[in-house]
């Protein structure tokens, strides 16, 4: 809502300046966005009279003219402007005026100076000059009423400021100087002073015959007809000033008639060419199917959820949005017919956004009209359209049926007091309810003293006693409530020390060097292709750019496009991650308290590390990252989640040929197990998205269910034995593609209590290994609980792990 | 015996311009070694006067006695040298850099999460986490929110090919808001808690992401206050950028699911933003309409919910002044940051 402060002051003018005005709006509710003045500071600026125009004797393009500036002395002034005539009324700036300059604190002082050779005792302006538009193709033209000598600051009404105000939705009785005219009057106890809305003398019987076919949806339409109307007279300067400074292009003074009246009472109006019109006035819903022309040229197709005005041609308007082009009203019309009607904001709502635009009135109808003003409404627009246009007024035809119910609020004083958190008086409280224009009941005492009020028919967000509170809060002022330290129990918060947290994790990827990313949730459909081995794809149905149009079911394209973003920018080495939720179509996912029935979106963890595994640095011989790299960085991730003795529940298991993750290499990368579930996966991306992706190498990644990580199990101590671990190694040559996991499996499924642990600490291929092996060397700890072992003990030990060994895998130890 | 005092002053001379420990030794032997000065001089003492053999024999062990410590005084600051010539040797720079492995970072974002959730929960707050694609229901309709409500288009939603089972498309959450709904009808009063995640509005310029992140509140028992909101909501913003000098405001608003409501304006009393206020969330009195759909009687339970964007805090907090920074994933951003 936008308008200037002298027509909110002409309603109501508190003695306050403008900016406690606008502290005191805002502070009310309605958010001030912006308060600027409708001109620059300058002045020396008078209203004057063009007496003369000769060619300049030395300039072809200027002018010399003799101007009355009101001074008593004629002025001589040079002037280039194409529009300089004689007898204009123009801007004249004064030997000393101070015109807007380049910046705000530098002004252009207007000096006697000598113009080709000629003196110019002052400067005829332009609109731009004076900062009042961009409009420099002329001078400045000005009513010719005015009287020369005037300070043109008076003249155009210039100290005055633009308001815009941010209104909340429920606050349509303030799209109108009126009503925010009568919130001032409230916050500052201001009388009102109300439009004149005195009823005209009808001078004619003409009426136009109006039928609502829905009642329930247009409970009031009101109208008049006037001929002979001078459509083409000018709007008056007061009148363009005010809709310019509220920011309504003026267009024709029939059009600006309607709009003034609408921003002055917040009475949306139509104005129908009264001969284009056929047969009655309707007001009913569309039929599928029909068309029609609307006054922005939009052709539309209506149906039975949209209510139209018809007539018998079909129709002719949308209800309570815009009216159509077949009956609209040009400068050629002579008789009109004015229409002031009030629709259900439930029946408006929504329709106009389905056309694809908005109008003022659609704005207003859909937050709600006040349905008590529409013959104040056609009052003023036919005084108005007599006083500019003239014409001959009929008689009002105001059809009336079951308007908006609006039935008492009460109010419970002490409820009040107990949501806001202050005892408010309710005298106080009564006074507020008295200022807003609704007079409070009382009714009871004490603990159950109440207040009601009949909501007024302006407001449509008064239904409940909440609505009355919020009134209270609102007006008492929300700056004068304490802030209360808040009083509860002392009641413990318990972490459990069986879960971890998100955050933690976040830490844990910190330390082992990686940076977290927050990518859209929304993604290129060929990253879901390239990247996601889960099902179904959903699909966003309003994107607001194609390449985030489906809703991501893995992280992994969104690390890959990060890697992509830095190595752009000349970064070798990248290494992110990220936590969030990815999502698809899941049939088995029911309704559940943190759930949505028939969607998976659990929440990931994901990593890709690229470039050198360590900063290049002095003194440490780099290289590329690995799998084995990022699967340590895994390792350390799951850590707490892992018991911590030997075969402990995290496994590495290759993909299977026929279900091979499609992001991947098929030979380098694996299933990740933890307890027996697959909660991810782990690899080097395919070489074929290497390429696709113009990747110089390929990254590796992992990705992650967290809700398993989050669940920790409590440790428990085993007793350390107090007797001597004994240490062997071993190394054996077994067949290459032999899974080293299968044989650490087989040696701890023998089940030798005194076998601490077996670990991988070697891997050689090479000279003295066959083609095809490869000799991979184990460390062997033993520790008995109740004896010192002996060396056969530990020889058996060995003996049985060497023929686990050679049976099942045929390796042989290698000497 | 003036020799004595003499071969003593010999051998201090001779060990002192020694530079090596073998040589030493082999000085050591020319005097007191087997064929030694003084060793000759005590085999000699037998052919005195034994009158005169008690006298020289204590003069010739003094003399000893001088030349050992002599010798041993030598050892020790050949030692010391050879010690503090080896220290030098193995000197290091230690000025050069560590070695292994650096650190990563959190994002900024997730930092102020981290801290909210922490300030929050020192005053007794649980933490909780929802879905992200939501029913029309949770989203709007349960917050007071029907259809076709001009308040609608305050919040501009994106949908997904689905539907729920009342037939309307699914969305993605336009606020934090469905998870005060989701939490209340589990848990009985007095609930606190506080919901932080990822929100999305169809909404993309220099100041809105369509995607981003808010952080939801909300206390309700038997009296919490408009008044108590104010407490709260000022001792944490005081909390979150550990100054005194920022100024809450509380300006009157509206969303459907609160009334009283507030849009929560603050400003700083000093830096680059001094005076300005600034919108960092929206609160309000939780509607009763909404803890009916908590599953509770407004007559009895009643209480306050806030909702803020973490992005904005971020923002205030380290001085970023471009949104899109957030999600574009470059790591000369984001290694500023723990």
């Amino acid at each position: 809502m936008q308008f200037s402060e002298h027509w909110l002051r002409s309603l109501c003018n508190p003695p306050i300046d403008t900016e406690e005005l606008s502290h005191r709006l805002t502070m009310a509710g309605l958010e001030v966005e912006e308060c600027q003045p409708v001109a620059p500071a300058f002045n020396g600026v008078v209203v004057a009279e063009v007496l003369s125009v000769e060619r300049h004797p030395n300039a072809d393009r200027l002018a010399l003219c003799q101007v009355d500036d009101g001074s008593g002395h004629v002025r001589s002034i040079v002037c280039g402007a194409p529009n300089v005539a004689v007898g204009i009324k123009v801007a004249c700036a004064r030997i000393g005026a101070q015109l807007p300059g380049e910046t705000a604190d530098k002004a252009f002082v207007i000096k006697l100076a000598k113009m080709r050779g000629v003196e110019s005792q002052g400067m005829l302006c332009s609109a731009r000059e004076l900062g009042l538009s961009s409009d420099h193709e002329g001078l400045l033209l000005l009513n010719e009423t005015l009287a020369v000598g005037t300070e043109l600051r008076e003249a155009l009404s210039l100290d005055d400021n633009r308001f815009v105000i941010k209104l909340t939705p429920n606050r349509a009785d303030c799209l109108s100087v009126l009503g925010v005219a009568r919130e001032v009057a409230a916050l500052t106890g201001t009388p009102l002073r109300t439009p004149d809305v005195t009823p005209v003398v009808a001078t004619s019987d003409d009426k136009f015959s109006t039928r609502i076919s829905d009642r329930k949806a247009c409970p009031r339409f009101t109208s008049r007809v006037i001929r002979g109307v001078n459509a083409a007279a000018a709007t008056p300067d007061w009148m363009r000033q005010r809709l310019e400074r509220a920011g309504q292009r003026c267009i024709s003074a029939l059009v600006d008639v309607t709009n003034y009246v609408m921003l002055e009472l917040g009475r949306p109006l139509h104005v129908y060419d009264l001969r284009k019109l056929r047969g009655v006035i309707d007001v009913r819903f569309g039929k599928t199917g029909e068309q029609l022309k609307l006054l922005n040229e939009q052709i539309v197709t209506v149906d039975e959820s949209v209510l139209c005005i018809a007539d018998d041609s079909g129709p002719i308007g949308l209800a309570g949005i815009m009216g159509g082009d077949s009956t609209k009203a040009d400068l050629s019309t002579a008789d009109i017919l004015l229409e002031s009607a009030f629709f259900l904001p439930e029946i408006i709502a929504g329709r106009a956004k389905r056309f694809g635009f908005s109008s003022d009135a659609s704005h207003r109808f859909e937050r709600g009209v006040d349905f008590d003003n529409n013959l104040a409404g056609i009052e003023r627009a036919t005084r108005l359209i007599l006083d500019i246009c003239g014409g001959e007024p009929g008689p009002v035809t105001d059809v009336v049926h079951d308007l908006p119910a609006r039935s008492a609020v009460t109010m419970r004083v002490v409820r009040a007091r107990r949501v806001i958190g202050v005892a408010i008086s309710s005298d106080e409280m009564i006074g507020i309810f008295d200022r807003l224009g609704m007079p409070a009941r009382r009714s009871g005492s004490g603990e159950a003293e109440c207040l009601s009020i009949d909501p007024p028919s302006w407001r449509f967000d008064l239904r409940i006693e909440e609505d009355l509170i919020e009134e209270i809060a609102r007006v008492w002022g929300f700056e004068r409530i304490p802030a209360k330290p808040p009083i509860a129990p002392a009641a413990m918060l318990p972490a459990s020390e069986l879960v971890r947290s998100l955050h933690d994790l976040r830490h844990t990827m910190a330390a082992s060097e990686f940076r977290e990313v927050i990518n859209f949730s929304f993604v290129e459909a060929r990253w879901e292709s390239d990247f996601s081995r889960e099902g179904s794809v959903l699909q966003l149905l309003n994107p607001i750019a194609s390449q985030m149009s489906v809703m991501r079911s893995t992280l992994a394209g969104g690390l890959i496009a990060n890697l992509r973003f830095n190595l752009n920018r000349k970064m070798s080495r990248v290494r992110v991650f990220e936590i969030g939720r990815v999502f698809w179509r899941d049939t088995a996912q029911s309704e559940e308290a943190l759930a949505v029935k028939g969607i998976a979106q659990p929440v990931r963890i994901a990593a890709l590390a690229f470039g050198p595994v360590a900063e290049e640095q002095w003194g440490l011989a780099n290289r590329s990252v690995d799998f084995y790299d990022l699967k340590n960085d895994l390792e350390h991730l799951l850590a707490p989640n892992c018991p911590k003795q030997w075969g402990g529940g995290l496994r590495f298991d290759a993909f299977t040929s026929e279900h091979a993750h499609p992001a991947l290499h098929p030979g380098r990368s694996a299933r990740v197990i933890l307890d027996g579930c697959d909660i991810g996966w782990i690899g080097e991306l395919h070489p074929r998205h290497q390429a696709g992706y113009e990747l110089p190498q390929a990254p590796v990644l992992f990705e992650l269910d967290t809700k398993p990580l989050l669940r920790l199990s409590l440790a428990k101590h085993a007793e350390v034995s107090r007797f001597p671990a004994v240490m062997r190694d071993f190394a054996v040559v077994v067949p290459e593609q032999l899974a080293v996991q299968s044989m650490l499996d087989a040696m701890r499924a023998i089940g030798i209590d005194c076998l601490k642990s077996v670990s991988l600490f070697d891997l050689y291929r090479g000279k003295g290994v066959p083609d095809g092996c490869k000799s991979l060397a184990f460390r062997v700890i033993m520790q008995e609980n109740q004896r010192t072992m002996t060396d056969q003990d530990a020889d058996a030990v060995m003996a049985s792990l060497l023929r686990v060994l050679s049976e099942s895998f045929g390796a042989s130890l290698r000497s | 015996m003036a020799d004595l005092d003499l071969i003593v002053s010999e051998a201090v001379a001779a060990f002192a311009v020694i530079a090596d420990a073998p040589a030493l030794e082999q000085a050591k032997a020319r005097y007191l070694g087997k064929t030694g000065v003084l060793t000759e001089l005590l085999k000699g003492l037998g052919k005195l006067p034994p009158e005169q053999r008690r006298d020289s024999g204590a003069q010739i062990n003094a003399a000893k006695q001088r030349i050992e410590s002599a010798l041993e005084a030598r050892r020790e600051a050949l030692a010391a040298g050879a010690l503090n010539a080896r220290l030098a040797q193995e000197a290091l720079d230690v000025s050069l850099p560590g070695r292994g492995r650096g650190r990563g970072s959190v994002h900024p974002v997730m930092l102020s999460w981290q801290r909210v959730e922490a300030i929050f929960h020192s005053i007794g707050f649980d933490v909780a986490d929802g879905p992200e694609i939501e029913t029309d229901w949770f989203n709007f309709t349960a917050l007071n929110n029907p259809a076709n409500h001009p308040a609608r288009s305050m919040q501009d939603t994106f949908y997904v090919d689905a539907k729920d089972s009342e037939g309307l498309p699914l969305l993605l959450r336009t606020h934090t808001s469905p998870m005060q709904v989701r939490y209340a009808r589990q848990h009985q009063p007095p609930i606190k808690v506080i919901a932080p995640g990822r929100t999305y509005r169809v909404d993309s310029d220099a100041t809105h992401s369509p995607m981003f992140h808010q952080v939801e509140g909300l206390w309700i028992a038997e009296d919490v206050s408009f008044a108590d909101l104010k407490g709260v909501f000022l001792d944490f913003i005081r909390r979150f950028f550990e100054s005194d000098d920022v100024q809450v405001r509380f300006r009157p608003s509206y969303f459907p699911f609160t009334e009283p409501s507030a849009e929560i304006d603050i400003a700083f009393s000093s830096g680059p933003l001094q005076g300005r206020w600034l919108e960092v969330a929206g609160s309000g009195q939780v509607h009763p309409q909404v803890i009916r759909n908590f599953g509770l009687d407004p007559e009895r339970y009643m209480g306050f919910a806030f909702g803020t964007g973490i992005e904005r805090l971020t923002m205030l907090r380290y001085g970023i002044d471009d949104l899109r920074l957030f999600f574009e994933g470059d790591l000369r951003f984001l290694s500023q940051f723990g």
